[in-house]
């Protein structure tokens, strides 16, 4: 395990809109997130959640403040660099799943890998890797539309996982699914983190979900108003 | 992402919607075809016309009459809308009409002019020979020079500088004098009738064929006959006239040297000119053929450009609508790393495709359009012109032209690649 957190911030700030449309959706919020940690980010909406995520995800930039990734000043970055961070190091998952509906499963969970640049030999082998994880080897070659919601969560959590990522960030991941479905892909996110030390950072409203992570850091108009690490969970802060 | 994984995902995603990309295609095709076609036409035209030049001696003769002579005809033909045209004796006297042996020194001492030789009143009444008793009309000419390159189907042409007299005729005469073929009348010794101006009595000159010309439109029915024949059908015609009669000219044909290229032919005619006289080659006269058909093509050209222009406002179209319904999918693509660069050129690549396959359906169609045009044209309105295929495709022009309908449709494709790389992956992930 890397000395260093995964994720760190020091005074993020974010700021929507001009002076007196002015809406602070951070406010100075400072972190570290370490390798191996669950993390729920919980809150009503508004409270800045989904715009930590962005930025810690590097989808979005601070207005001012400062993003660590593995030590590293993201700030800094170049465009090119960032989106080669993205693309190695993180994986996505969506609530709405965000996935190419009239392509095959296999497309879809190649998708980072041709992005990157991989051969077309090796994406194969990785997305069939991948989908064993799963439990999907058998529909590969079916069309996204045709696999119920929870299938299709889980085709992203193969799609998030190609990469062999740091991170799986995942924005409400059971948002869109029933309580029996929802409770898979939790299970399948969890073992995850256990066995293949993936940091998750997920963002959700769910209590039951953010208390089955080690750590839950509620935030209230973009500032974090609890960061507490549940001790009877594996895991913990470092 | 890689560039072949760019244009194989530019290429599906094309047929995500293929109505609306075969629509947008056929758009593109039409104004593709338009102007293949007129282009593939123009190639024919000129194609055959350089050929015809080629046949004719090209620019290697100046054809020379007097200015005053030049005006007289104008005059006469315009008149019926302009009215008589006042009287000079400065410039439209009778002398001033003729080109006189004076003249003619004066126009081969011009520099640049080889040789110059006036043409003289060879008119026959008939040709014929000893196989059948039918006459025909024939106009013959005398060779300018034998320096330059006539399409000769049969036998060889007349040797200007010959004692003997030759003459190579027009196809059609050999099996109408009753030989079997245009072979069959090379060698063969013809008649022809000429009549004494003096006292209209009919005498006889004989030739040898020595050679068949092909069918042009250029030679426009003219037999060639070298200088023996030429002289032996004058001392027929002015038989008993004095020799002035006999010199007297109104056109003249000089040959010039053609290494001096166009500026200094420009140079000869403006000599010519100060001395009164108007100096025309073959590529005068078909020029003006050619600009009017020129103009024709041009106008085809421009209706093409005006489709192609549509077809482009369709592909923005097109592209702008495909950049909408992928929203989603570009804010995932960004999200997971694709660059902003990656982005316009996978939608730019759409655009070239639709340019591209546009135009290659095009020239497909042109194509197809040549295998059955030109065979129907040449049994029709094209008969008498063998070697004329109306149209034929000049291959790097071709190219450019596609090269050209992909720039452009790469042009159009910008404004939506644009837009399509620079959304936002937050916002575009959040669009419903």
């Amino acid at each position: 395990m890397s000395s260093k957190p995964v994720i760190a911030t020091k005074n993020l700030t974010k700021v929507y809109g001009k002076k007196s449309s002015m809406v602070k959706a951070l406010d100075k919020v400072s972190l570290e997130i370490n390798r191996g940690e669950s993390v729920a980010i919980i809150g009503k909406s508004g409270s800045g959640k989904s715009t930590l995520m962005h930025v810690l995800a590097l989808l979005d930039a601070p207005s001012s403040g400062k993003v660590e990734i593995g030590g590293q000043d993201a700030t800094k970055l170049k465009k090119r660099q960032i989106n080669r961070a993205r693309n190695r190091h993180f994986g996505f998952v969506f609530q709405q799943f965000f996935m190419n509906s009239r392509d095959t499963v296999l497309n879809n969970v190649m998708l980072p890998l041709k992005i990157a640049g991989i051969r077309k030999s090796e994406r194969k082998r990785r997305a069939m890797e991948v989908l064993k994880i799963v439990d999907l080897t058998s529909k590969a070659k079916a069309k996204a539309n045709d696999l119920s919601g929870g299938q299709k969560q889980r085709v992203c959590i193969a799609r998030a996982l190609i990469n062999n990522p740091v991170v799986i960030f995942a924005d409400e991941p059971t948002g869109n699914l029933d309580s029996t479905t929802g409770a898979m892909v939790e299970n399948l996110l969890f073992n995850l983190n256990k066995e293949k030390n993936i940091t998750l950072i997920i963002v959700t409203h769910d209590e039951d979900l953010a208390a089955r992570c080690s750590r839950q850091i509620h935030l209230k108009d973009g500032k974090i108003i609890q960061d507490s690490v549940t001790t009877n969970k594996k895991g913990g802060r470092g | 992402m890689k560039l072949p994984d760019i244009i194989r995902n530019a290429n599906s995603n094309l047929f995500r919607n293929k109505g609306r990309t075969f629509l947008t295609i056929l758009a593109v095709f039409i104004g593709s075809f338009t102007i293949i076609a007129t282009s593939a036409i123009r190639t024919g035209v000129s194609n055959y016309i350089d050929a015809q030049l080629d046949a004719a001696g090209g620019e290697g003769y100046v054809e020379i009459m007097p200015k005053a002579l030049q005006e007289l005809m104008q005059s006469m033909m315009s008149f019926g809308s302009s009215g008589p045209t006042e009287y000079n004796p400065e410039t439209n006297s009778t002398e001033m009409t003729i080109i006189s042996p004076d003249d003619m020194k004066k126009i081969s001492k011009i520099p640049g002019i080889q040789s110059v030789k006036g043409a003289r009143n060879v008119s026959v009444e008939y040709i014929a020979s000893d196989k059948t008793n039918k006459k025909y009309l024939i106009m013959p000419n005398a060779l300018p020079t034998d320096r330059i390159n006539i399409d000769i189907a049969e036998g060889r042409l007349i040797k200007i500088n010959s004692d003997l007299p030759e003459i190579t005729l027009q196809p059609g005469y050999a099996t109408a004098l009753g030989y079997k073929s245009d072979a069959d009348i090379i060698g063969e010794m013809i008649e022809l009738g000429v009549v004494e101006e003096a006292t209209m009595k009919l005498q006889t000159v004989k030739a040898e064929v020595v050679g068949v010309l092909n069918k042009s439109i250029i030679n426009m029915g003219r037999s060639w006959i070298n200088e023996a024949l030429q002289e032996k059908i004058l001392d027929v015609i002015y038989a008993g006239m004095p020799e002035s009669y006999r010199n007297m000219t109104v056109f003249a044909t000089a040959e010039w040297d053609k290494s001096l290229g166009d500026e200094g032919l420009e140079k000869i005619k403006d000599e010519l000119d100060k001395l009164g006289f108007v100096g025309t080659t073959i590529n005068d006269q078909i020029g003006m053929v050619k600009a009017f058909f020129d103009a024709i093509i041009l106008v085809f050209t421009i209706f093409g450009g005006i489709a192609l222009l549509a077809a482009s406002i369709g592909i923005i179209n097109t592209l702008f609508m495909a950049v909408q319904e992928r929203t989603r999918e570009i804010g995932l693509m960004k999200a997971i790393g694709l660059g902003k660069g990656k982005i316009f050129l996978t939608f730019s690549i759409e655009a070239i495709s639709l340019g591209f396959w546009g135009s290659a359906i095009g020239v497909g169609v042109a194509y197809l359009a040549k295998i059955i045009i030109n065979p129907i044209a040449s049994d029709t309105f094209l008969k008498d012109l063998p070697g004329f295929n109306l149209m034929e495709f000049d291959v790097p022009l071709l190219a450019c032209l596609i090269l050209l309908v992909m720039a452009v449709a790469f042009l159009a494709g910008t404004l939506p690649a644009r837009r399509a790389a620079n959304k936002d992956p937050i916002e575009a992930l959040r669009y419903e």
